[in-house]
């Protein structure tokens, strides 16, 4: 079984991934922190993310849903920031970057997508007070894992 | 007059300086700055014509430092300010105007009209005149320290994920280290990304930097919304944490208006100059390239251009600094028609962003940069102001133009070379 106890290698290993495994993958991470997101499109976006055989048409619908839902959640700059709120804008953007085709950012989908979940965890701490740091990349390490051994 | 409208017209006297009352009796109502001003182009409506948006202004410097205004007033045969004027240029002074100084730079005279609204904005917010989305964020500026409510906690919560994810400390309060780095909240907020970006740069580069936990908001709301009491109070606090631990600069984040009030405005707010440096960080990192402390490695191939924020291009002057930097990472790179000093606003600062009652217009004028981008065509764009950036990708979004909006910082961070760090692209 393949293993990762580092955030090196992990990267390492998302990066070798072709585009399509990288938005199986990233969705993954997702549906991982999905109950951190109240908008309902993202559950919608996610299924058609994590459809091996979705179709381009359905990718770019999904895609333009996840960037809406991003740009409706995120925190304006100057109103008041809620940080549960805030967590939910960290999944919209890990979702958008799930779908994001590969060359578009400077760092890969999948990657953005697992520190995006990241900070949508980041911001549940801050609400809870609990530290929870590390927790989240654990179970990001353990969900590539099992994908690459399926 | 009420007590309200009162203190209003006693702060618009207070503000009538010799360059203000120079600038007013220099104007040869060319309507120049019309044409400079997005919210006019956008709308072709005169009432955004840039000088006549100082209309109160004008009307007391002439009611009260005129020969012929005061004669008229003498006469009872001018027209006074009042609280419906007031009310009506509301919007116009806060909604449509982002201060981006574009009308500055075309006024045939030398007008500085940016100044003058940042002026006017003091006697608006003296008489109650100011968008409620300003004042709470002024509100949460003076009483938790940000104008987002990012209390120490929250920071601290980011700083610690960040070195789980980065592998490398983030120091805070470290006495006698060289630079105390500032964030605005935005940041913290929506692209804590940011921070780690720096760690990585500044670790390789060798920088000996701090976060202050008692001064980490670049941002000043009291400059925003006209109070300059308020604006100094926020400008010490960063004095003050910076004198605490002895550093040698401060860097202003990548937050356009924070540059204007901690570098240009600052020290005359608070009437004394720094014992430090200010630098933006784009400076700081164009300054340890030449020095041959940053170095990348491959470069992003797909059609990059820059928007430049007008806080740190044109009032600021940081022009050639990310386009040094953006040498190093940019296979295609191309510039917008009149970029640089003569870029076109995002049309969101100034405090616009947080009004959102200036929503509906603020999404309207973005059309100017739409054509801006149509003429060029780009895959993405990248900028060094995270308020410019989100409402880059908001107006894009508006607009159905698919591209991403990238930090200068991070894609450099993407392209460290030599580093052995997870977040790195290498």
């Amino acid at each position: 079984m393949t293993e990762f106890s580092n955030d090196t290698d992990f990267r390492k290993a998302l990066d070798a991934l072709d585009a399509t495994q990288q938005r199986l993958v990233a969705a993954r991470f997702v549906e991982n922190v999905i109950a951190l997101c109240s908008d309902e499109r993202i559950a919608r976006v996610i299924r058609s993310a994590s459809d091996s055989k979705a179709s381009e048409g359905e990718l770019v619908d999904a895609l333009k849903t996840a960037r809406a839902t991003t740009f409706d959640c995120h925190t304006r700059c100057g109103s008041e920031g809620d940080w549960a709120e805030q967590a939910g804008y960290f999944v919209a953007r890990a979702a958008t970057a799930a779908l994001t085709p590969l060359g578009k950012m400077p760092s890969g989908p999948a990657w953005q997508a697992a520190m995006s979940c990241r900070m949508a965890q980041t911001s549940m701490s801050i609400v809870s007070g609990d530290d929870t740091a590390g927790q989240e990349s654990k179970q990001q390490y353990r969900i590539l894992s099992e994908f690459l051994d399926s | 007059m009420s007590a309200t409208l009162e203190r209003g017209i006693h702060a618009f006297k207070e503000v009538i300086d010799a360059p203000v009352a120079s600038f007013f009796s220099s104007c040869v109502r060319c309507g120049l700055c019309a044409h400079a001003c997005l919210f006019y182009t956008e709308t072709e409506e005169p009432k955004y014509t840039p000088i006549y948006k100082l209309e109160p202004l004008r009307r007391v410097w002439r009611e009260e430092y005129s020969f012929w205004g005061r004669l008229t007033k003498a006469l009872g045969l001018s027209k006074p300010v009042t609280d419906d004027m007031l009310t009506e240029w509301e919007t116009l002074v806060y909604d449509s105007c982002t201060m981006c100084g574009r009308c500055s730079m075309v006024c045939p005279v030398g007008n500085d009209i940016a100044y003058m609204v940042r002026k006017m904005r003091e006697g608006m917010a003296a008489s109650g005149h100011a968008p409620a989305g300003l004042i709470g964020a002024t509100q949460r500026a003076v009483t938790i320290g940000s104008p987002m409510g990012v209390k120490l906690p929250a920071l601290q919560a980011q700083i610690r994920h960040t070195e789980q994810d980065i592998g490398l400390p983030i120091p805070v309060d470290e006495v006698g280290a060289e630079y105390l780095l500032l964030l605005s909240s935005m940041e913290i907020m929506n692209f804590p990304e940011f921070i780690g970006a720096i760690a990585k740069i500044f670790n390789q580069a060798g920088v000996s930097w701090t976060i202050s936990s008692e001064a980490f908001e670049a941002t000043n709301s009291g400059i925003q919304i006209g109070v300059s009491d308020i604006a100094a109070e926020l400008v010490e606090r960063i004095v003050s944490a910076a004198e605490k631990l002895k550093v040698k600069s401060v860097i202003s984040p990548e937050c356009g208006h924070a540059y204007m009030a901690i570098r240009w405005e600052g020290p005359n707010l608070i009437g004394r100059p720094y014992s430090f440096k200010v630098v933006h960080i784009l400076e700081l990192l164009d300054d340890l390239r030449e020095q041959g402390r940053l170095k990348t490695t491959g470069k992003e191939t797909q059609r990059l251009t820059y928007h430049d924020p007008c806080q740190i291009s044109r009032r600021g002057g940081v022009v050639k600094q990310p386009r040094n930097l953006l040498n190093m990472l940019a296979e295609d790179f191309v510039e917008m028609p009149e970029s640089g000093t003569m870029n076109w606003c995002c049309g969101a600062g100034g405090g616009v962003s947080s009004n959102e009652r200036a929503d509906e217009l603020r999404l309207k004028v973005f059309n100017r940069k739409k054509q801006q981008l149509d003429a060029i065509h780009p895959d993405a764009i990248i900028s060094a102001c995270s308020n410019c950036r989100i409402h880059l990708e908001d107006g894009l979004e508006e607009y159905g133009m698919d591209m991403p909006v990238l930090s200068l910082t991070e894609t450099i961070a993407e392209h460290l070379a030599g580093s052995e760090q997870p977040g790195s692209k290498e």
